[in-house]
């Protein structure tokens, strides 16, 4: 079975790559890894009529200590590789964890970063074959103009299933976008918008080629829960960092994953723990704040209610979890 | 659709082929090489039965990655685990265990399994089914394929004493 028709491109240097990605620009996928992009393009998803690759641009590839102690990562670079590199793991053990969360080992052996930053968004309806959505009329993925997850609304609602994010978002990584005109730097934070079918802020003649990370010594925690645990799209995913020591904090963040089109940072919650401390009493207060704060939203392979439920699960563990580090 | 020349290399043998655009390395190594050992299941990469090796000895899924991209790299098939007519010490502990069932996963499972012991000759529990995870048994399940793997190494060490000898 062949992929749709394409044509296939290999970059041998960044400038080629932007100067390609300028003059395609819609019509240009980038293959990392290649996990996203054809499984899309097999289920008809993505039609490109350029992949362009980005495998042999070793300056993608490359993982750069700064001097402050932070890190700076090439967004080809391999999520097995990423996943066992010693200053990955010493500087950053929560972003290192949800590397290793991600997909299973056949699919980290060959997937990248930017690649799973840049994870194309995914839903019950949508996720499945041609031939099977004809059962129902075409959504705002498939040229349609209703949303099968919610149909009132007026965007599409699939999901951000993307793990690593969540690590990043809280570490306050900084995103390096280049075009052939020119390059800026994007919070991670600010990376994602609340469509499902455009969900960064990358334009088509763009290429996130680093990632930078600061130094960071707060304590990080990363929890994902899967139907299958190294294998599946999180059911629901959550990272968190804080400062101090024990249950004393001034400073929470939690980020919530793989339950709405985009992350979603917790702001009652973080504020609940960081004015009151990790206590049990204080983390139960955040989690019963967390309800008012998530979208109303259900997706792949999970209800709304259950995926509602897991995340106050998740939340609480991943606030005991730093008390405890 | 454009075709290009690439060179692959399988299981030790230099290939010189005319790939399309729009072919995978699972595409060419069934049907313009034509070893057939390697499965097509699912081709979105979630079930891995198209598993082969890259030339690291890591699991990759040749399914959802362009054939081009491999330009000039070695790859190694289930094919290619034999040598001299003997079959790999993995292969051997898979039949000892009863590893296989209908049969139709076991190359991919079998190359996830040999690219566990490449990279740990005696895996833990946890290496194992991180290792095992990404490839799905239909009907059996992956108690007996672990049972395998832990016997590969012994299977191994005999096999280079009784060489020593």
């Amino acid at each position: 079975m062949l992929l749709p028709d394409h044509q296939y491109v290999t970059t041998n240097s960044l400038k080629e790559c932007l100067r390609l990605l300028a003059e395609s620009r819609e019509k240009a996928m980038v293959v990392g890894g290649g996990t996203d992009v054809i499984f899309n393009m097999r289920l008809k998803l993505f039609q490109p009529d350029v992949a362009v690759s980005i495998r042999k641009l070793d300056e993608l590839q490359q993982v750069e200590e700064l001097t402050n102690g932070g890190l700076r990562i090439g967004a080809g670079a391999r999520l097995a590789d990423l996943a066992e590199h010693p200053a990955i793991n010493d500087r950053y053990p929560a972003f290192a964890e949800s590397v290793r969360a991600v997909a299973s080992t056949h699919i980290r052996n060959m997937a990248t970063l930017g690649g799973n930053i840049c994870l194309h968004t995914r839903c019950a309806y949508t996720n499945n074959s041609e031939e099977w959505r004809k059962g129902l009329n075409s959504c705002f993925k498939t040229e349609g103009k209703i949303c099968h997850v919610i149909q009132t609304s007026s965007r599409c609602l699939a999901i951000n299933n993307a793990d690593t994010p969540l690590a990043l978002i809280i570490l306050g990584a900084v995103l390096t976008l280049q075009s052939a005109g020119g390059s800026r730097e994007v919070p991670i934070a600010e990376f994602y918008t609340n469509d499902g079918m455009d969900n960064t802020v990358l334009r088509p003649d763009e290429l996130l080629t680093h990632i930078t990370i600061p130094p960071v010594s707060d304590r990080t925690a990363f929890l994902k829960l899967a139907p299958r645990q190294g294998m599946d799209f999180a059911t629901v995913a959550v990272a968190a960092r804080c400062d101090g020591t024990g249950e004393k904090v001034s400073k929470v963040s939690i980020v919530v994953g793989s339950i709405s089109t985009n992350p979603i940072i917790l702001h009652e919650p973080s504020r609940i723990v960081s004015e009151q401390g990790l206590g049990d009493e204080a983390i139960s207060a955040a989690v019963d704040s967390i309800r008012d704060e998530l979208g109303p939203l259900t997706n792949l392979f999970s209800r709304a209610s259950y995926k509602r439920q897991m995340a106050n699960v998740l939340v609480r563990r991943v606030l005991v979890a730093l008390r405890e580090s | 659709m454009a075709k290009h020349m690439m060179t692959l290399t399988v299981n030790g043998d230099v290939y010189e082929l005319m790939v399309s655009d729009n072919q995978t390395l699972l595409d060419v190594i069934r049907d313009t090489i034509r070893l057939k050992g390697t499965k097509r299941g699912c081709t979105t990469g979630a079930c891995g039965v198209c598993c082969v090796n890259n030339a690291k000895g890591e699991a990759v899924l040749s399914c959802i990655t362009h054939a081009l991209e491999w330009d000039g790299e070695s790859i190694t098939t289930i094919e290619g685990l034999e040598a001299n007519g003997e079959l790999d010490a993995i292969q051997k502990a898979f039949i000892e265990f009863g590893a296989v069932q209908c049969g139709f996963c076991t190359p991919g499972v079998i190359m996830s399994a040999k690219a566990i012991v490449n990279k740990y000759p005696e895996p833990t529990e946890e290496q194992m089914n991180a290792g095992l995870a990404g490839v799905l048994c239909r009907c059996t399940g992956h108690v007996k394929v672990k049972e395998a793997v832990r016997q590969d190494h012994e299977l191994r060490e005999a096999a280079r004493h009784a060489a020593a000898k």
